[in-house]
C-alpha cells in the first residue's frame, strides 16, 4: 500500500522536540559522570567545565522541548497525541498551561524545568559543593529525562519502551479508519482539558508542589556530596537555607492541594488521609525531621548520621510517592491517582537507584561520620528536639506503612495470586487515632524545648527563670484553652489532650518570642512555624470536630430503612422559591443562569436566630459545568461563604436528570403525554390530570382550566434566540388548579419557522407538572391562507369611518409616522408610515390596530396586522399625499377559534435542585495557622541567607 | 546503653503495638454472604448490575439511591446508598462499598467508584461532533 500523503500536518516541531528530547539526555548523562568525576581529582577544573557545559546544553534542550510542546498546544496541532489530549479548540488561552502539565509526560517536564532553575543556581552558588551537588541533580536529570524519552530496547516482537515520549503523532498511538483520510486534521478536534481542572488551581498547584519535589533534591545532593567528599560538617551550613526553602514550598504545595479541594472540588474538606495525600506529606514530615537535626548538628556536631538519614530519606520518599501515584498501584485506594502508562518498571528502577546508591554510601560511609561519644545530657536542647525528630519519623513510618498496604498486597500476590489483599475499611479514623498522639508529642516537645539551650547539661542554675517561663505558658495555655474548648463544645478527652498542648505550643513559642527573644526577628521563623502549627491543629479540632452538615434531615425522611442513620443523609431537596428550614438557616432556591457551559444556582440563606428573628443574608451560588455537548454534567463547584469565626460550604450534590443527562431529557420529552386541546378567546377548558399514588393505588384526579390570553407575535422563550427572517408565534396561555383558582400560572409556548424548519419551544409549568407545546398547525389557524381571504379595498381620510357590517365599524384615526410591527426591522432609507385603524363593536367596545405602508429600494411592501379575536385583517396598501387619502385593503372574517395546544399534564417538575450544606467553624485557624507554619519555614531563610557564609562557602 | 536507645527502643515497641493493632482496621474485601454473616461494617468490592433497576428519585428521597452490585463470588444484592447518586456512576468499572447488611439490603454509607481515565476510551471527536471509533 502507498504511503497516505497526509494534508496539514506540522511535523518540524516534532523533529525538533525529538532531538531536543535526546540531547537532553545524552547532555544530562554526559554532565553527571563529568561532575562526579570531578570530584575525585579536584586539583583538575577540567571535568568541572565539562559538568557545567552538560547542564548547560540538557538546560537548553528540555527548555526546547517546553517551548516546542507550548509551540504545538498554542496552535492546536492535532496531529499530536498530547495536543489532541489535553487541548481543544474552546479551550481558552490561560489554561494551555494547565493542560501542558495535566499529562504525565508535561509533570515530568515541570518537575525537570525546576531541576534546571535550581541547578543554574546551585552552579553560581554552592563553590566547592558544585561537582558532587551538580553532579547528583544531573543524575536525577537523566532518570526523568528517561521518562519521556519513548525508545525501544530490545529487538525481537517485544522490545521494551523505555519512557513515554510526549511528541508522538496521535495517528502513530492508535489505530482508526479515520487515518486513512489524507486529510484527517479538518475533520479532527481535541479532548481539551479535563473541566474539574479548569481553575486557577491547577494553573497554580502544580507548579509549586513541582518545586516542592524538586527542591528536595538540593539536600539530598548535598548529602550525596559530603559522603564522597568526606566532609561530614561542611555541608550543614549551605544546605540548611535550602532545606528551610524546600520544607516551605513543599508544605505550601501540600496545602493548595487541601485548599483546592476545599474550595473548588466537592470532596467536602480540606484533608481524608488519602494515599496520594499521605505521601506528599511524608516527605515533608521526614525533611522537617531533617532541618531539626541539621540545626542540632551545626550547634553541637550531635545528630549527623540522622541528618544524611533524613535528607537521603526526603528525596527517596519523593520518588517513592511518585511511583505510588503513577503506576497505578494505588488503583482503587485513591480518588486522584494517576492511571498506568506503562512507566511502572522504569519508575521502580527510579526508585530503587535512587535508594540503594545514596542509602549504600550512607551505610559504607557510616562508621566515618563522626558521631560523639558523649551522650546529649538530657537537660540540653538538643536532646529533646532530637526526640522530636524521632517522633515525626516514627509518625512517617506509620503513616507509609497504611499507605503502602497496596504496594504489600502486590508483593504477596506476586508469590501467591491466590492471596486476596486487605484494604483499610475506615482510613480517617484509622489514620486519625495514631496521628493524635504524634501531634501532642510534638506539641509539647516544641513547647517545652524552646527554653532550653544547646549543650546544657544542667538546669539546677536557672531552675526558676525556666519554671517561670514554663508556668507562665502552661497557665495561659489552660486559660486560653478552657475558653477554647466551650467554643469547640466537645469534650472527648483525647482531643482535650490534643486541645491544650497545641494551646500550650502557641503560648510557650509567643511567651518564648517576647520574653526570651525580645521580638527579635531573626528567629521569627521559628516561633511563627510553632506558633502555626499550634493554631492549624486548633483549627483542625474545631472545624473537624463541629463540621456541621445544616442539610442533613434529621426527622424527615426517617424510617426507610430500618437502622437507617439520619446524620448520613446530608442533603436536602430545595424547589424553587420554596423556602425550607435547616438548623439555623432558612434557604431557598431562587433560580439559575446559563452562561456558556457553566449553569448557577442561586440559593438564599437567612440566618435565623434563637429567638426566631432573622439576622443576615447572603447568596451562594454552587455551579455545575456541562460537558462540551450538553450530554452530560462534567463537573460541580461548591460555593462558601466566609466569615472570620466559620465557613458556610455548599455543593449541588443532584439534579433532576432532565437537567443532568441530554439524553434522558430527549426521551422524557418524547414519552410525555401531550393531548390536544382547542382554546379559544371566548372560553376557559378544563383539562384533567388523573394521578396514580405509587404506594396506595388510589387515584387522584386533578382539573385544570385553561384559557387563551392572547397571541404573541414577537415573543420571547428562554432558548430562543430569534434571527432575521424568522416567523415566530407564541400564545400566552394561562393555566391553573381548580383548587386554587387566584394561582394562574401564565405561559407563552412559542413555535418558530426558520427556513424550511419549524422549532418548537415548549413551556413547562413545574408546580402543576405541566408543559405546553405548540403543534404546527397552529400556523395554518393563525396564518390563514391570504388568498382565500375575502379582501375589500376602502379609501379613508383621517377621521372617516366605514361600517363593515352590522356589528363593526373602522374608523381611520391618522397615519403614525413610527409605527411598530413585528416585520418592521427599519434599515437606511426605507420610507415608512403606519395607519391607525379603530374597530368599533356596536356595544361600543374598541379595538386598534397599525399595519404598515413600507417602501425599501422602490418596492412597496405592506405589512399585514390582524386582530385574531375578532377575525379581522388588514394592509395599507397606498397613500395619495395630496388628498391625505389612504387605501386599505381589510377583511372580517369569523374569529379564530379552536386554536390547538397540546398540554402533558405528567410533565413531573424539575424545578428543584438537591444540596449539601456544611459549616465549618474555626477553619479560618487552620489555614491561618498552616499558612503560618510555612511561612516560618522561609522567613527562616532570610537570616541565613544574611550570613555571609550561608551560601557559596 | 544511651537514653536515646532505650528511647528508639521503646517507639519501635510501641509501633510494633500500633501497627498490630491497626490490622484490625484492615479488612479483605468481603462478599455480601459474609457481610450478612458478621453483621459487622465491611468493604464489598463487586460490579454494577448493569440489568438490574437502578432508582435515584431525588424528588422523593433526595438521599436515597439503590442498585443492584455483583460481587466477587457473583452473588447479585440490592445495595442503597444513603447519599445522592454519584456522577458517571453508570460507567463505573468497580465499585467498592463501605457499609453493612440491614436484612437483605447492603446499606453503604461510603462509596469510591473506578472509572475508566476519560482519555483511555479511544475516541476521536469528530468536529461535528459525532464520535467514531
Amino acid at each position: 500500500m502507498e504511503p497516505i500523503q497526509y494534508v496539514g500536518e506540522h511535523l518540524t516541531p516534532g523533529i525538533i522536540g525529538q532531538l531536543a528530547i535526546t540531547l537532553g539526555f545524552v547532555s544530562a548523562l554526559f554532565s553527571a559522570i563529568s561532575y562526579f568525576s570531578s570530584t575525585s581529582s579536584s586539583s583538575d577544573r577540567r571535568w568541572l567545565t565539562m559538568g557545567k557545559v552538560g547542564f548547560g546544553i540538557h538546560s537548553i534542550s528540555i527548555l526546547s522541548v517546553i517551548v516546542v510542546m507550548f509551540f504545538i498546544m498554542i496552535n492546536r496541532y492535532y496531529e499530536y497525541q498530547y495536543v489532541w489530549a489535553h487541548v481543544s479548540d474552546e479551550l481558552p488561552l490561560k489554561y494551555i498551561a494547565s493542560a501542558f502539565w495535566e499529562g504525565q509526560e508535561g509533570s515530568f517536564l515541570l518537575w525537570m524545568f525546576w531541576n534546571i532553575v535550581l541547578g543554574i543556581i546551585l552552579i553560581f552558588k554552592s563553590g566547592k559543593w558544585e561537582g558532587p551537588v551538580l553532579g547528583t541533580i544531573a543524575t536525577v536529570q537523566v532518570l526523568l529525562n528517561s521518562m519521556i524519552l519513548g525508545v525501544y530496547i530490545g529487538f525481537g516482537d517485544n522490545p521494551y519502551k523505555l519512557g513515554s515520549n510526549p511528541l508522538l503523532l496521535l495517528r502513530d498511538t492508535m489505530n482508526a479508519p479515520i487515518f486513512n483520510n489524507a486529510d484527517y486534521l479538518a475533520l479532527i478536534k481535541g479532548n481539551g482539558l479535563n473541566p474539574l481542572l479548569q481553575n486557577y488551581w491547577m494553573t497554580i498547584h502544580p507548579p509549586t508542589l513541582f518545586l516542592g519535589f524538586s527542591s528536595t533534591v538540593v539536600p539530598f545532593a548535598f548529602a550525596v556530596g559530603a559522603l564522597i567528599k568526606k566532609d561530614f560538617h561542611g555541608w550543614l551550613s549551605p544546605v540548611l537555607p535550602w532545606a528551610l526553602f524546600s520544607g516551605g514550598i513543599l508544605g505550601i504545595g501540600i496545602l493548595m492541594g487541601g485548599a483546592w479541594a476545599y474550595e473548588a472540588l466537592t470532596f467536602g474538606g480540606y484533608w481524608a488521609w488519602d494515599p496520594v495525600e499521605n505521601m506528599s506529606l511524608v516527605p515533608w514530615l521526614i525533611l522537617v525531621a531533617g532541618i531539626h537535626t541539621n540545626l542540632i548538628a551545626k550547634a553541637t556536631q550531635q545528630s549527623l548520621r540522622s541528618t544524611f538519614a533524613f535528607y537521603l530519606l526526603t528525596f527517596i520518599l519523593i520518588v517513592y510517592s511518585t511511583f505510588l501515584t503513577r503506576s497505578g498501584v494505588l488503583g482503587d485506594t485513591s480518588v486522584h491517582a494517576f492511571t498506568e502508562m506503562g512507566l511502572e518498571n522504569q519508575l521502580l528502577l527510579f526508585l530503587l537507584l535512587v535508594t540503594l546508591v545514596p542509602g549504600g554510601i550512607l551505610i559504607w560511609r557510616w562508621k566515618q561520620v563522626p558521631n560523639p561519644e558523649k551522650e546529649e545530657p538530657t537537660s540540653s536542647r538538643e536532646f529533646w528536639m532530637f526526640i522530636g525528630t524521632l517522633v515525626l519519623f516514627f509518625s512517617s513510618i506509620l503513616i507509609t506503612a497504611s499507605t503502602s498496604l497496596p504496594v504489600y498486597n502486590k508483593i504477596r500476590q506476586a508469590f501467591n495470586p491466590a492471596y486476596i489483599g486487605e484494604v483499610i475499611t475506615d482510613p480517617i479514623p484509622h489514620y486519625n487515632k495514631y496521628q493524635i498522639w504524634i501531634a501532642v508529642f510534638i506539641a509539647f516537645l516544641s513547647g517545652l524545648a524552646q527554653f532550653l539551650r544547646y549543650r546544657e547539661n544542667s538546669l539546677t542554675s536557672r531552675w526558676r527563670k525556666l519554671s517561670i517561663d514554663w508556668g507562665v505558658s502552661l497557665v495561659i495555655a489552660i486559660l486560653l484553652g478552657g475558653v477554647i474548648l466551650l467554643w469547640i463544645d466537645t469534650f472527648v478527652w483525647q482531643y482535650t489532650v490534643l486541645l491544650f498542648a497545641a494551646t500550650f505550643v502557641v503560648t510557650s513559642n509567643f511567651w518564648y518570642w517576647i520574653k526570651i527573644l525580645r521580638w527579635n526577628t531573626k528567629l521569627v521563623g521559628s516561633v511563627s512555624s510553632h506558633i502555626g502549627f499550634g493554631l492549624m491543629i486548633i483549627g483542625v479540632l474545631a472545624s473537624g470536630l463541629n463540621e456541621n452538615i445544616i442539610t442533613s434531615n434529621s426527622f424527615l425522611m426517617e424510617g426507610v430503612i430500618e437502622g437507617d442513620d439520619a446524620s448520613l443523609r446530608n442533603n436536602v431537596l430545595l424547589f424553587e422559591d420554596t423556602p425550607v428550614n435547616i438548623r439555623d438557616f432558612q434557604i431557598t432556591y431562587k433560580g439559575d443562569s446559563l452562561d456558556v457551559y457553566t449553569k448557577t444556582y442561586f440559593v438564599d440563606f437567612i440566618k435565623i436566630e434563637e429567638n426566631g428573628d432573622t439576622s443576615e443574608q447572603f447568596t451562594l451560588a454552587p455551579n455545575i459545568l456541562y460537558e462540551k455537548d450538553f450530554s452530560k454534567i462534567a463537573a460541580y463547584n461548591p460555593s462558601t461563604k466566609r466569615y472570620f469565626g466559620y465557613d458556610i460550604f455548599s455543593s449541588i450534590t443532584a439534579l433532576p436528570q432532565v437537567e443532568m443527562e441530554a439524553e434522558f431529557k430527549k426521551e422524557k420529552e418524547a414519552n410525555l403525554n401531550y393531548k390536544t386541546q382547542y382554546l379559544s378567546f371566548e372560553n376557559e377548558i378544563t383539562v384533567y390530570d388523573t394521578v396514580i399514588n405509587e404506594t396506595t393505588g388510589s387515584e387522584t384526579i386533578n382539573e385544570f382550566k385553561v384559557f387563551l390570553k392572547g397571541i404573541d407575535r414577537e415573543p420571547t422563550h428562554p432558548e430562543y434566540s430569534p434571527e432575521q427572517g424568522d416567523i415566530a408565534l407564541g400564545l400566552e396561555v394561562g393555566i391553573y388548579d381548580i383548587k386554587a383558582p387566584d394561582k394562574i400560572y401564565y405561559a407563552t409556548p412559542v413555535i418558530v419557522i426558520r427556513g424550511q424548519l419549524l422549532y418548537g419551544y415548549p413551556v413547562q409549568i413545574n408546580p402543576l407538572n405541566t408543559k405546553i407545546k405548540l403543534p404546527d398547525d397552529v400556523l395554518d389557524i393563525i396564518f390563514p391562507d391570504e388568498s382565500r381571504i375575502p379582501y375589500r379595498e376602502i379609501k379613508l381620510k383621517k377621521g372617516e369611518r366605514y361600517p363593515i357590517n352590522a356589528t363593526y365599524t373602522v374608523t381611520f384615526e391618522g397615519f403614525n409616522r413610527s409605527p411598530q410591527h413585528p416585520n418592521l426591522q427599519p434599515k437606511e432609507g426605507d420610507i415608512y408610515v403606519g395607519g391607525q385603524l379603530k374597530i368599533t363593536r356596536n356595544d361600543n367596545v374598541n379595538f386598534w390596530t397599525e399595519p404598515v405602508f413600507l417602501i425599501r429600494d422602490n418596492q412597496p411592501y405592506f405589512l399585514k396586522t390582524q386582530i385574531e379575536k375578532i377575525g379581522f385583517h388588514s394592509r395599507f396598501i397606498e397613500i395619495d399625499p395630496s388628498t391625505e387619502t389612504a387605501t386599505f385593503s381589510i377583511a372580517l372574517e369569523p374569529p379564530i377559534s379552536r386554536i390547538p395546544v397540546e398540554i402533558a399534564t405528567d410533565s413531573l417538575r424539575y424545578d428543584y435542585i438537591v444540596l449539601e450544606a456544611k459549616v465549618f467553624p474555626g477553619i479560618n485557624l487552620f489555614w491561618l495557622g498552616a499558612t503560618l507554619m510555612m511561612l516560618g519555614l522561609l522567613l527562616a531563610v532570610i537570616p541565613k541567607l544574611k550570613k555571609k557564609y550561608a551560601l557559596g562557602s | 546503653m544511651k537514653k536515646i536507645h532505650i528511647i528508639g527502643i521503646t517507639m519501635i515497641v510501641v509501633a510494633v503495638v500500633l501497627l498490630t493493632n491497626a490490622a484490625g482496621d484492615m479488612s479483605t474485601y468481603a462478599s455480601f454472604q459474609e457481610a450478612e454473616n458478621s453483621q459487622q461494617r465491611v468493604k464489598i468490592a463487586g460490579e454494577l448490575a448493569k440489568d438490574k433497576a437502578m432508582e435515584y428519585r431525588p424528588e422523593v428521597d433526595p438521599n436515597y439511591f439503590s442498585f443492584y452490585i455483583k460481587d466477587m463470588n457473583g452473588e447479585e444484592r440490592k445495595v442503597v446508598l444513603l447519599a445522592a447518586k454519584p456522577q458517571d456512576f453508570e460507567l463505573s468499572e468497580q465499585i467498592v462499598l463501605t457499609g453493612q447488611m440491614e436484612g437483605e439490603i447492603f446499606v453503604a454509607t461510603d462509596m469510591l467508584m473506578k472509572c475508566p481515565s476519560k482519555y483511555k476510551d479511544e475516541e476521536i471527536y469528530i468536529k461535528s461532533g459525532e464520535k467514531e471509533i
